[in-house]
């Protein structure tokens, strides 16, 4: 079975929500990811994103804009980048992880490659922004039907009528974009968001989780009995950034995280 | 996969999941548009009474002596706001227009369709934003204040190289979070589905226009057509008409910068690999890693790491054949095309010039080609100035 998708089912058989992070790899080096990863793995963080930088981050916000810049800046590439999750990997790091990605990096790699190079070194997602349902087919044929390395999709308050045919045969949790646009808004949530998070939940037979905006765990309490957990990226990174990427700090904000969110 | 979407392998709709919605709405807009009589006569309306259309296709005497055979300018630098990209912007600020759409907002690099944007919106009464990386702003100040006089608001993209390619990140961004009430024209062929169509569509007017005239003046097709290629709405409007002629020969020209061996260049056909930016799969300037590569030119309006799907399936295809010329190259026919016929072009079209030169030498006496006259020069003065004195060029 796919890591996150025993483990993400496994918390729902507990009752339990789950939470997912998002940190860009190589921020501000490619040691300091590998002692994140470790350290929130160590608070029980269910499933890890991992941002891998690209010039032109159209789906991003200012602040993973700037993360992922600084991480081009740095040297950082996604060979190194795989080099990093082989060793992690050695090292025993066994929390799943998700490549949050533009598909430009996937086909200058090469398809066929990058998916070998991701079953080899323990990807266990993909998550590809602009690669919207209709332009998939090319990457779901190199990942078949394979446990190892899954694409989640992604959904928005405007999908409406899509969202039948997004979550059919989707896999792992569906990453609801909880309000409209990029990556990194505040918390003030848009209009519909509960009745679109009810449609999701209503057409998903996968755990349905939100991302965008949210900052603490009170942030998701008005939608806890619809959605089975939480996505925090732009303030994980702000924090990080504001604590010296201080691994004591990013457990103790994940481990609290979790601890409200289930509270 | 949305086959219609694509040119041969090039196209799609590589944006985020908030736009998909969006963009199929658009595209439902832009076909009914096209097929209502009455939309049609609207905008051939506006191009001639507003616009100034149709443009001359005037026969260069002096140029045609001198390269021993027939040369032809598509003058879209007559059109008001000095150059093509006005067509496109009525034809999209009519269908925002229609879809409902009170706000506009464009991308631009050197602001000639920034500008053009303002003055449809102005046309129309629509409110606007133009995005313009930080870098343009500096270097086109006249522009700026061309669009901020229209009553646009121009803002500043402070984000990776604060040029077009990220002002135009910066619009997708943007619309994915006002699609309700926003409408995004798109300049340049590029982009998601149906833009590369629609700008086509709308740019088509230029081919239909100089095929008529050509035949007037020779009774028969020209030999050759040649226009020069940043993201491409020129050239794709001068092929349209020729694209099912398969004897006129199509060349497209990019801009080869300080020269295509000094990795300073814009020239996405000959050098790039296939790839994915600002929504669409196409031939992409890259490093090593994938990220997207800063292009030069001393032309803004060429500067663009990428190029329209339909150029790179034209070019595929063997449709179209594309070529480059250096920044002294375009220089040198643009002092030469102002000497000898008294015209100022835009350092853009001078690119296309420079190769109609060198490709005249294939050329016989008795035959013609059309080359389009994207746009004036007058933008370019300073540019011009600084070259001439020996300063060199920003970028």
């Amino acid at each position: 079975m796919n890591r996150i998708e025993n483990r993400l089912n496994q918390n729902i058989n507990q009752q339990e929500k789950s939470f997912v992070t998002y940190i860009t790899a190589g921020l501000p080096d490619l040691e300091t990811t590998k002692s994140l990863l470790k350290a929130q793995e160590e608070a029980g963080i269910d499933v890890i994103e991992l941002g891998i930088p690209f010039s032109d981050p159209i789906a991003d916000g200012p602040v993973i804009q700037e993360a992922s810049f600084e991480a081009i800046k740095n040297g950082v590439t996604l060979k190194k980048i795989f080099q990093m999750m082989k060793g992690l990997r050695e090292e025993g790091l066994s929390v799943a992880i998700v490549f949050m990605m533009y598909y430009n990096t996937v086909i200058h790699y090469g398809i066929k490659e990058f998916v070998k190079k991701c079953h080899e070194v323990g990807v266990d997602g993909l998550i590809i922004p602009d690669l919207p349902f209709e332009e998939q087919d090319e990457l779901q044929q190199e990942l078949g039907n394979s446990d190892e390395t899954i694409l989640i999709q992604l959904v928005s308050p405007i999908s409406k009528e899509r969202i039948p045919m997004i979550l059919e045969h989707a896999r792992g949790f569906v990453y609801c974009v909880s309000s409209m646009g990029v990556t990194g808004q505040s918390a003030d949530f848009h209009k519909e968001v509960m009745d679109y998070l009810k449609t999701v939940k209503k057409h998903s037979k996968i755990p349905v989780m939100m991302g965008f905006g949210i900052r603490e765990a009170k942030d998701v309490a008005p939608m806890k009995e619809i959605i089975d957990g939480a996505i925090v990226g732009s303030h994980f990174i702000k924090l990080m950034k504001s604590h010296n990427y201080d691994p004591a700090v990013a457990m103790d904000y994940v481990k609290t995280f979790k601890q409200e969110l289930n509270s | 996969m949305n086959q219609k979407a694509y040119y041969g392998k090039f196209g799609g709709q590589y944006v985020s999941e908030s736009l998909m919605n969006t963009l199929n709405e658009v595209d439902a807009a832009f076909e009914d548009a096209i097929a209502d009589p009455k939309f049609m006569e609207q905008f051939h309306y506006y191009l001639k009474q507003y616009v100034g259309r149709e443009t001359p296709l005037y026969f260069a005497e002096r140029l045609s002596e001198k390269y021993h055979t027939k040369i032809y300018l598509k003058r879209e630098d007559l059109n008001h706001t000095g150059a093509h990209k006005i067509n496109n912007v009525i034809g999209q600020i009519m269908l925002a227009k229609r879809m409902g759409k009170t706000k506009v907002i464009a991308e631009t690099g050197a602001g000639q369709h920034g500008v053009a944007t303002a003055t449809g919106a102005a046309l129309f009464g629509m409110e606007c934003t133009v995005y313009m990386g930080k870098e343009d702003i500096e270097r086109q100040k006249l522009n700026v204040m061309r669009m901020e006089m229209l009553g646009a608001k121009v803002v500043s993209v402070e984000s990776g190289s604060n040029t077009l390619k990220d002002a135009t990140n910066e619009a997708i961004r943007t619309w994915a979070k006002v699609a309700e009430d926003t409408f995004y024209i798109i300049g340049s062929a590029v982009g998601p589905y149906p833009y590369p169509k629609m700008v086509k569509f709308f740019q088509s007017v230029i081919s239909i226009e100089a095929k008529k005239q050509h035949f007037e003046a020779e009774g028969k097709l020209p030999d050759a057509v040649i226009a020069c290629v940043g993201g491409g709405s020129n050239s794709i409007g001068m092929f349209a008409d020729f694209i099912d002629e398969p004897e006129v020969k199509l060349i497209g020209v990019e801009a080869a910068g300080k020269g295509i061996e000094t990795g300073e260049h814009a020239s996405a056909m000959a050098m790039g690999n296939p790839g994915v930016l600002h929504g669409m799969k196409s031939y992409l300037l890259q490093d090593d890693d994938g990220n997207v590569q800063l292009a030069h030119s001393i032309s803004a309006g060429l500067d663009y790491p990428g190029v329209g799907p339909e150029h790179a399936y034209l070019k595929d295809t063997k449709r179209a054949e594309y070529v480059s010329v250096t920044d002294a190259e375009a220089m040198d026919a643009l002092m030469e095309l102002t000497q000898l016929e008294g015209i100022i072009p835009a350092i853009e079209s001078a690119h296309a010039m420079a190769y109609v030169f060198k490709y005249a030498k294939q050329m016989r006496k008795d035959q013609s080609i059309i080359v389009c006259l994207s746009g004036r020069g007058d933008k370019d003065v300073n540019t011009i100035a600084d070259y001439l004195a020996g300063k060199g060029y920003m970028n």
